[in-house]
């Protein structure tokens, strides 16, 4: 008997005979047995989790995600790119999981945290690559699911420190940021290549890296707004003040991370701590609303130093500002 | 990725994406070629299908519903039609209305006439429409009448009823069938009035085309290129409007399925690649170079009864992503 024909065999109910069955009653039972329900129904959440400006494409994406991981990568299609061919074995295999882990990590924005959170966990388990082996046996839910459901990273488990590095290397680089800004944090969060690294440091260094990555576009938007494109770079003063706003508006927003933790030694009120997290938020994007930037700006262009500030170099001390509020890693 | 659309409920992300029609469709087609696209894989069958939809590609070989059902289809077929057929505005040759529809069957079997015999009525103003017209006349006036479809009937309804005197404030759109006859109805109308062959008052025709554009909810074009075309004139015409439309740079980028004017026909990989395989055949005595192209397709419709073949074409285009993914490499 063929391949096909055993397919057909399947797909008949048990009980029926073959030229019976009605066709829509086949076409359902067909689908049921391929499976088309499931996987439709794991596309559209995760599109509608992501909320991709561009749904056909990201579901092009998807399908053509979950094929090279079915095909063990040997296909790509229509314009991805091909599989890195050449070093065979363990070094392309390991560079297939980190592809699909930062395939993954992109799906969902930050700001869109559940969706984030899960993805992470996904690419945590890909790159966890002991842990998944230890407990695929146990749970066959699909080559691309979360190993298990139970707590991760324990047993001792984690992602390689050499792997985790490079992960938040790629991240921030397709983020837009140059590697010469990226590097001073990534120093603060690498870890060594044979440390194993605990799922919460993998997810602060994640999340580190794309709301670094935002941060990053945001500075260079500013710079570009505070600069006249027609006049060459913008003033040393106005840049000047511009930063020293951020770092006020940082430092007030940190301001009230500490506030909390007070808080919460004395034990106060849970709600009342929120509040007044809130409120410090608040404050903090007060200060650098365009109204009081303009403000400052405005006294700044009288006074202050001389000369000029090069996009590079607002860059690199906004990144500063960011960089050091990085808790060290390890 | 916007960081806002977390707002909009997954309903109305789902309804406005139009995915759900594509899903609907990959199933159907997966139903209709159980065997073929089992043994193929199914998550392949499915990372194919929306790869071409995505590329553009998905419509070749379809039912012209399909091929209407959304913009996206609709520009994706205008595409394909300009990057199958554009040596023939190469060639300079001109083509009757039956020839573009044979031309457009070997792309779509059931593609209607009455949609080529539109397109021929904006590119020749509503006379003679067994005229020869140009490629690239054509191409420009079938996308607008393709792209915009209800949007222009409406407006053809409207410019009716301003041109007998009534209010179009009442204006319903119409459904596809009773164009036709709406249509005939306004060339007779025309013959019996010849004072009214300039056409109605441009501003007017601005005003009651701005509150259509409000209530619609189809897709149209711009307000603001279609206020600048009918500032040019005092009095329009429907065809002379639509024909303004075709040729309105912005709008074709809008719809951003051709390139501009300027660029329809400039193709230098295509052309290399086509001297090469005229230098092959010259060699045998019998070919010639110019003519035979058309030639071979004024006979294509006669030889090619599509819909026997569509299963089989759509297999080799799913198996090798065949012939289209060559000129698309060819356009970069």
């Amino acid at each position: 008997m063929s391949d096909k024909e055993k397919r057909r065999a399947a797909v008949m109910p048990s009980g029926m005979p073959a030229g019976k069955a009605t066709k829509p009653d086949s076409d359902r039972e067909f689908l049921a047995q391929a499976g088309v329900g499931d996987l439709l129904l794991g596309a559209i959440l995760k599109m509608v989790e992501a909320r991709s400006d561009d749904p056909v494409g990201f579901l092009a994406d998807h399908f053509c995600n979950l094929a090279s991981v079915t095909d063990g990568g040997a296909a790509g299609c229509g314009d991805e790119e091909p599989p890195a061919s050449g070093p065979s074995g363990a070094g392309a295999l390991e560079q297939q999981r980190l592809n699909r882990a930062l395939w993954h990590l992109r799906l969902a924005h930050h700001s869109q945290r559940s969706a984030f959170s899960n993805n992470v966990l996904v690419a945590f388990d890909l790159l966890n690559i002991t842990g998944c082996q230890r407990r695929e046996g146990e749970a066959p839910g699909g080559p691309d699911g979360p190993c298990s459901d139970g707590p991760i990273g324990a047993g001792g488990g984690g992602v390689r420190g050499g792997l985790y590095t490079q992960t938040l290397q790629c991240l921030c680089s397709e983020g837009g940021v140059p590697a010469s800004t990226s590097a001073p944090l990534l120093q603060r969060l690498c870890c060594q290549d044979h440390e194993a690294v605990p799922y919460d440091v993998f997810r602060y260094g994640v999340l580190t890296c794309a709301v670094f990555s935002d941060y990053i576009r945001q500075a260079q938007r500013l710079y570009a707004e505070v600069c006249c494109p027609d006049q060459g770079p913008a003033s040393r003063a106005l840049c000047l003040t511009v930063l020293g706003t951020l770092k006020d508006a940082l430092e007030t927003s940190q301001g009230c991370d500490a506030n909390c933790c007070l808080n919460a030694n004395t034990r106060s009120n849970t709600s009342l701590e929120a509040n007044t997290k809130a409120l410090c938020y608040l404050q903090a994007s007060a200060r650098i609303s365009p109204h009081n930037l303009a403000q400052t700006m405005v006294g700044a262009q009288t006074r202050g130093p001389g000369g000029n500030m090069d996009a590079k170099e607002f860059e690199n001390a906004a990144a500063e500002l960011f960089i050091t509020r990085v808790k060290l890693v390890s | 990725m916007s960081r806002l659309s977390a707002a909009v409920p997954a309903q109305r992300y789902l309804a406005d994406s139009q995915v759900l029609f594509y899903l609907n469709d990959a199933v159907t087609q997966l139903l209709e070629h159980k065997d073929e696209y089992t043994q193929f894989g199914l998550v392949r069958y499915f990372a194919e299908y929306f790869s071409s939809v995505k590329n553009s590609n998905h419509v070749l070989f379809r039912e012209f519903n399909y091929i209407r059902a959304t913009q996206h289809n609709r520009a994706s077929f205008i595409r394909v039609f300009w990057r199958c057929f554009r040596q023939i505005g190469k060639s300079g040759e001109l083509l009757s209305v039956l020839e573009y529809r044979s031309l457009l069957q070997l792309l779509c079997p059931d593609f209607p006439l009455e949609v080529v015999q539109s397109t021929a009525r904006i590119v020749l103003m509503d006379d003679a429409t067994d005229c020869l017209m140009s490629f690239t006349d054509f191409i420009y006036a079938f996308q607008l009448q393709l792209y915009y479809q209800e949007f222009l009937d409406g407006v053809l309804l409207i410019y009716q009823d301003l041109l007998a005197g009534k209010s179009p404030n009442t204006v319903i759109v119409p459904t596809s069938t009773s164009v036709e006859q709406l249509l005939s109805a306004a060339a007779e109308e025309n013959e019996k009035e010849e004072r009214q062959q300039d056409g109605v008052e441009s501003s007017t025709l601005s005003q009651c085309v701005d509150a259509l554009c409000e209530r619609f909810k189809c897709s149209h074009p711009s307000t603001a290129c279609m206020k600048e075309i009918l500032e040019q004139t005092d009095k329009v015409s429907y065809f002379s409007f639509l024909m303004s439309l075709s040729k309105h740079e912005s709008i074709n980028q809008t719809i951003g399925a051709l390139p501009s004017k300027a660029e329809v026909l400039i193709d230098p990989e295509m052309d290399q690649e086509l001297d090469k395989l005229i230098a092959q055949i010259s060699v045998s005595p019998s070919s010639n170079s110019s003519g035979s192209a058309v030639g071979a397709l004024k006979e294509a419709p006669r030889r090619a009864s599509p819909r026997r073949n569509v299963h089989h074409r759509r297999r080799m285009e799913v198996e090798s992503d065949g012939s289209t993914e060559e000129t698309d490499s060819s356009e970069n």
